[in-house]
């Protein structure tokens, strides 16, 4: 049902368009990266000062508090562009093992929010108060780095992982062996591939 | 070549370098992300952007430590095709005008706790930079050697 449900979704014409462009997808990838380094960043930011080790001279709740909003709105950027980029491959994404360990690390940091969320991130105020940072909350901060590192770092491996061919959706794979046969030869010239895709289609 | 690069003999040293250069230019950018949207009145704004680039600096240098020696090493895995690289070649002038206007411009913008009157436009045109750097690191895998433009 999943599979049918990531053929259907890629087979629509907004992400077979989106698939065929060879100009959108490196830019929705890029701002995919500017997301990450405004919200990663932030997020390193936050767990570092719960852990004590930057922003010492700011409050936790100050740091916390002030840096949510913009977490936010780098999220929203880095999920949409992560959501149009699995949406134009999502069969391979779908077969893709780092693909598959991302989306669960990130069911992690839901379940992680969860469990901390009364004691860490709801009233940090409070913890400002105590003589030292809690035991819990370096926990939380520890754990948050480790996840969205992992993250990061398995967005990065499901470009190394080639898709099983075999096993993928007819018509998709005539646009893949195509684009793999473009990709390989000596010189690709400019446009080729929206002929190569024109034509499968 | 007489002498073979070392990181050329494993798979993963690349893909592992990669994510070195993701964690720290994440750090990096990340931290003059939070003093340029204090200076444009965004985010941290209880603080001065002065006060927020004291707290940050550190590690603002250390992931750009991170993010240029693992860059070098995956640089030095196919030198020839970086060189012919035009998205690379811009990557470099973004990243060599964002190092120097950080550590001069906007080093002075964030000097004293009254920011200057100009504070928003240094602020913008550092993300502006960084986010070029960005750019250019993602088009460098989406090029074909020969200096062509194509999908993969």
């Amino acid at each position: 049902m999943l599979l049918s449900f990531v053929q259907w979704i890629q087979l629509t014409d907004f992400f077979t368009a989106l698939r065929g462009s060879a100009y959108v997808y490196p830019i929705v990838l890029s701002l995919h990266m500017v997301g990450i380094s405004l919200f990663g960043g932030m997020i390193l930011v936050t767990d570092l000062r719960l852990l004590g080790w930057t922003m010492r001279k700011r409050s936790i709740a100050d740091v916390v508090n002030q840096l949510r909003v913009p977490k936010r709105w780098g999220l929203l950027l880095t999920v949409t562009c992560g959501f149009l980029m699995f949406g134009s491959k999502a069969e391979e994404y779908y077969y893709n093992a780092f693909f598959r360990t991302k989306l669960i690390l990130l069911a992690l940091v839901l379940v992680s929010e969860f469990v901390f969320y009364r004691q860490v991130y709801a009233d940090p105020a409070a913890l400002d108060q105590a003589p030292t940072v809690p035991g819990n909350a370096k926990l939380a901060a520890a754990i948050s780095l480790l996840l969205w590192t992992s993250i990061a770092c398995c967005g990065r491996g499901i470009g190394y992982i080639e898709p099983p061919l075999d096993k993928i959706h007819a018509q998709i794979r005539v646009l893949y062996e195509t684009a793999l046969t473009a990709s390989r030869g000596p010189h690709s010239l400019k446009g080729q591939d929206h002929q190569d895709v024109a034509s499968a289609n | 070549m007489l002498i073979t690069n070392p990181l050329n003999s494993s798979a993963l040293a690349f893909p592992i370098l990669e994510c070195f250069h993701i964690v720290g230019f994440a750090l990096s950018i990340g931290t003059v992300a939070i003093v340029d949207f204090s200076l444009l009145g965004v985010g941290m704004t209880r603080e001065t952007p002065a006060q927020l680039a004291r707290d940050t600096w550190l590690w603002t240098l250390g992931g750009l430590v991170v993010m240029l020696f693992s860059g070098l090493l995956l640089f030095s895995s196919d030198p020839d095709m970086y060189y012919l690289n035009w998205p690379f070649l811009i990557k470099m002038v973004f990243f060599v005008s964002a190092v120097i206007f950080h550590y001069t411009i906007h080093r002075k913008a964030v000097s004293s706790d009254t920011p200057p009157p100009n504070g928003k436009l240094i602020a913008g045109v550092s993300l502006f930079l960084w986010c070029g750097v960005i750019f250019g690191g993602i088009f460098i895998g989406f090029v074909y050697p020969g200096l062509s433009f194509g999908r993969i």
